[in-house]
């Protein structure tokens, strides 16, 4: 938060609205996180009625991403920040839509526990779980990063997502194997591919989190950039 | 520095935004104005310390900062305003077109006349309207009523008055509204077709949206001339300017292209100060 530097502008009012702001994306990153376990949870342990409960909690997420929309419109209109707020206001805007994308695949992935998968398919959904963890390590990682305005750790942590990416290769490479081994699971194998997808976009949307806290610290652009270049930062 | 290349965009498309000038490796047929080591005093106490920037030509320069930072006095210097001040001192140079304006031999008139000036109150003579714009010309000797008809003309369609003006350009400038005769000064700044035009919180007393009109004429004054502008209102630094410097206490702390001033400044008092910190 020592980044931020909020409480030092003369308008106490600009200060209260950043700081309500900042809070609610906190909140807002809290209850996807909190998505997302519980999704995982209920499909490892098929338990319906907590994948129901995710599937009716992503209304929250959405309204939060409305509301600190909104707020953020309103601070531009009615303060135009410059400089670091100006950067910290656009981190914010990118970050809540990609929180929002995040509670969504949270969602896609809860609707799997809700698939009737016989006893001997329910092995397949045990290959989730390894890319599941990996994914849920970085979304905290990066949401802890965003509250600390770290640079540092979002540089360290925006590599994460290359574990990620090779490890869900590796998932579908496992997956076609047993698609050709036996036709008829592909319905089920598909959903788990699905899922499988769904954890490694949200991987790729922590990452941008990532670069949106490089963006207000170093007020650099590092999207499309390569890793060496990040280094040199 | 790591950035997307402008040429990563469609060809055809415009790129969004313009490179900005090198202000440190200006060529000298980009500069308006070189300001080197100047220093000022009034008496004892020093108003600005070693100041040393170029200001490009053709474009809209803004200098801006707390108050008593010396961003006035440093426009003032421009045109030698400050020889008025009694106990004013100053070392350094000020080059117009490679030539020190601070020269011993430099006619101040005759600068003035190249380097206009615009107060933050519009102060119209209180003639008519045309006697106003024609003021400086018929002082330069200017006698010829059609050569002085159609300069009345032109500075004041230059200022953006002209359709509001043009049936009672011999009525009294004083009965215009506040923005009408600020508009007017510019107006009379212009007929004399100076090279630099100095603003000083040109709209500070005027209302926003004779501050808009303002606004826009600054950018198209730029087409003509080298504008330089003291403003306080920072969100009109970053509208109207193409430069912007950030003065604090005498000093000049930054001076850049005002889309990186106002996104990524690079000091910490310049980002104290646009984003309403304290020191």
């Amino acid at each position: 938060m020592d980044n931020l530097q909020i409480g030092r502008h003369i308008s106490g009012q600009f200060n209260e609205d950043l700081e309500r702001v900042i809070n609610n994306v906190m909140h807002m990153g809290g209850l996807v996180e909190k998505q997302l376990t519980d999704a995982l949870a209920a499909v490892d342990t098929t338990d319906v009625t907590l994948a129901k409960e995710v599937l009716s909690n992503d209304y929250q997420v959405n309204a939060y991403e409305v509301s600190i929309d909104d707020e953020c419109t309103r601070i531009i209109a009615k303060r135009q920040p410059a400089a670091g707020d100006l950067r910290l206001i656009m981190a914010i805007v990118k970050t809540i839509t990609d929180l929002e994308r995040i509670g969504d695949e949270a969602e896609k992935i809860a609707r799997v526990a809700l698939e009737n998968f016989s006893s001997s398919q329910q092995d397949l959904l045990v290959n989730l779980d390894n890319l599941g963890r990996l994914v849920l390590e970085f979304l905290q990682a990066s949401l802890d990063a965003f509250t600390r305005m770290d640079c540092d750790a979002a540089i360290k942590i925006h590599q994460m997502d290359d574990k990620i990416n090779r490890e869900y290769e590796a998932l579908i490479r496992q997956l076609m194997t047993y698609m050709m081994e036996d036709p008829r699971s592909i319905p089920q194998i598909m959903t788990v591919i699905w899922s499988a997808r769904a954890l490694e976009r949200i991987g790729d949307r922590c990452q941008n989190i990532c670069e949106y806290i490089i963006y207000f610290v170093k007020g650099k652009v590092v999207r499309h950039t390569t890793a060496e270049d990040m280094k040199k930062l | 520095m790591i950035s997307i290349s402008p040429k990563a965009l469609a060809t055809g498309s415009e790129p969004l935004i313009k490179t900005p000038l090198d202000l440190n490796n200006l060529s000298p047929e980009q500069v308006a104005l070189d300001i080197n080591k100047l220093n000022l005093y009034y008496g004892k106490k020093q108003a600005l310390n070693n100041i040393t920037m170029s200001i490009p030509k053709g474009q809209v320069t803004a200098f801006i900062g707390p108050s008593g930072c010396g961003k006035s006095t440093l426009l003032r210097c421009i045109n030698r305003m400050n020889d008025l001040v009694d106990d004013c001192h100053i070392s350094g140079e000020i080059n117009l077109h490679g030539n020190n304006i601070y020269n011993k031999h430099v006619d101040v008139a005759e600068l003035r006349r190249k380097v206009g000036m615009v107060f933050q109150r519009p102060n119209p003579f209180p003639k008519t309207i045309y006697e106003n714009v024609v003021y400086g010309l018929r002082i330069m000797g200017e006698n010829n009523r059609r050569r002085l008809d159609e300069a009345a003309e032109q500075s004041l369609r230059s200022a953006a008055l002209w359709n509001e003006v043009k049936d009672r350009l011999h009525e009294s400038a004083l009965g215009l509204s506040g923005g009408q005769q600020q508009r007017l000064v510019i107006a009379r700044a212009i007929a004399i077709q100076p090279e630099v035009l100095l603003l000083d919180e040109p709209t500070s007393a005027l209302d926003p949206i004779s501050t808009l009109v303002i606004e826009e004429l600054i950018n198209d004054l730029k087409k003509q001339f080298t504008v330089v502008i003291v403003t306080h209102n920072m969100q009109q630094a970053a509208r109207v300017s193409d430069q912007t410097a950030f003065m604090y206490m005498g000093d000049l702390i930054e001076y850049s292209d005002t889309n990186t001033l106002f996104t990524t400044p690079l000091k910490k008092k310049t980002e104290d100060y646009i984003t309403g910190r304290y020191g």
